[in-house]
């Protein structure tokens, strides 16, 4: 009896660590790049379906902590859009 | 050498005829300086996102020239001179993607 009760304990407790404040990392919710995966779309001055969707409504560059761009990928975009606000096509 | 993409904004009025003028006057002054085009892209009449020059459309062309650095001095020099551009960019890059051409829906009929 009493080993069952120890038992018992044992498993409300661990139930109880997924719910609190200081989660283990593994359950945090981690976003990955959209422009850095293998079959991504290229970064190109010419390609302004893509650059439309990461500025904003006013014409301004989003921030890629909104985007959760690389910041390698982020460097590339910036100068395309800029590239592409020179031609007059965004 | 080194590998260019080059595009060119002519006016909105200009005619049929005076774009392929436009065109076959830049491409004789690359090819009479030692330059090698390797695509020449007619992307047609597009909306322009803002004024240029009281000019609310334009009409873009689009080269890829394999060349070197200073013929492009002297072609933009010439460019800036002319009346019927608005604007121009070179590009330089280090491999052409020939396949794709983003603007092919707006304008079949030049794709000839």
């Amino acid at each position: 009896m009493k080993s069952k009760k120890i038992n018992s304990k044992k498993n409300k407790s661990s139930n109880f660590s997924k719910l609190s404040i200081f989660q283990p990392n593994k359950y945090k919710f981690k976003k990955t790049c959209p422009l850095s995966s293998k079959d991504a779309p290229i970064v190109d001055y010419k390609n302004i379906k893509l650059l439309k969707r990461y500025v904003s409504e006013n014409g301004k560059i989003l921030p890629s902590r909104i985007t959760n761009i690389s910041q390698k990928k982020q460097r590339e975009l910036s100068l395309s859009i800029k590239r592409a606000r020179n031609l007059a096509l965004l | 050498m080194n590998n260019y993409e080059h595009t060119i904004i002519a006016r909105q009025d200009t005619s049929v005829s005076q774009i392929k003028q436009i065109k076959e006057k830049y491409s004789d002054f690359i090819i009479k300086n030692n330059g090698d085009i390797v695509q020449t892209q007619d992307w047609g009449l597009m909306n322009l996102s803002y004024l240029i020059k009281k000019n609310k459309k334009g009409n873009y062309i689009h080269f890829k020239i394999k060349c070197d650095g200073s013929l492009i001095k002297e072609l933009e020099k010439n460019e800036k001179l002319d009346k019927n551009l608005l604007r121009f960019l070179t590009v330089r890059v280090k491999n052409f993607d020939l396949k794709t051409n983003y603007f092919l829906k707006d304008n079949k009929t030049n794709e000839k």
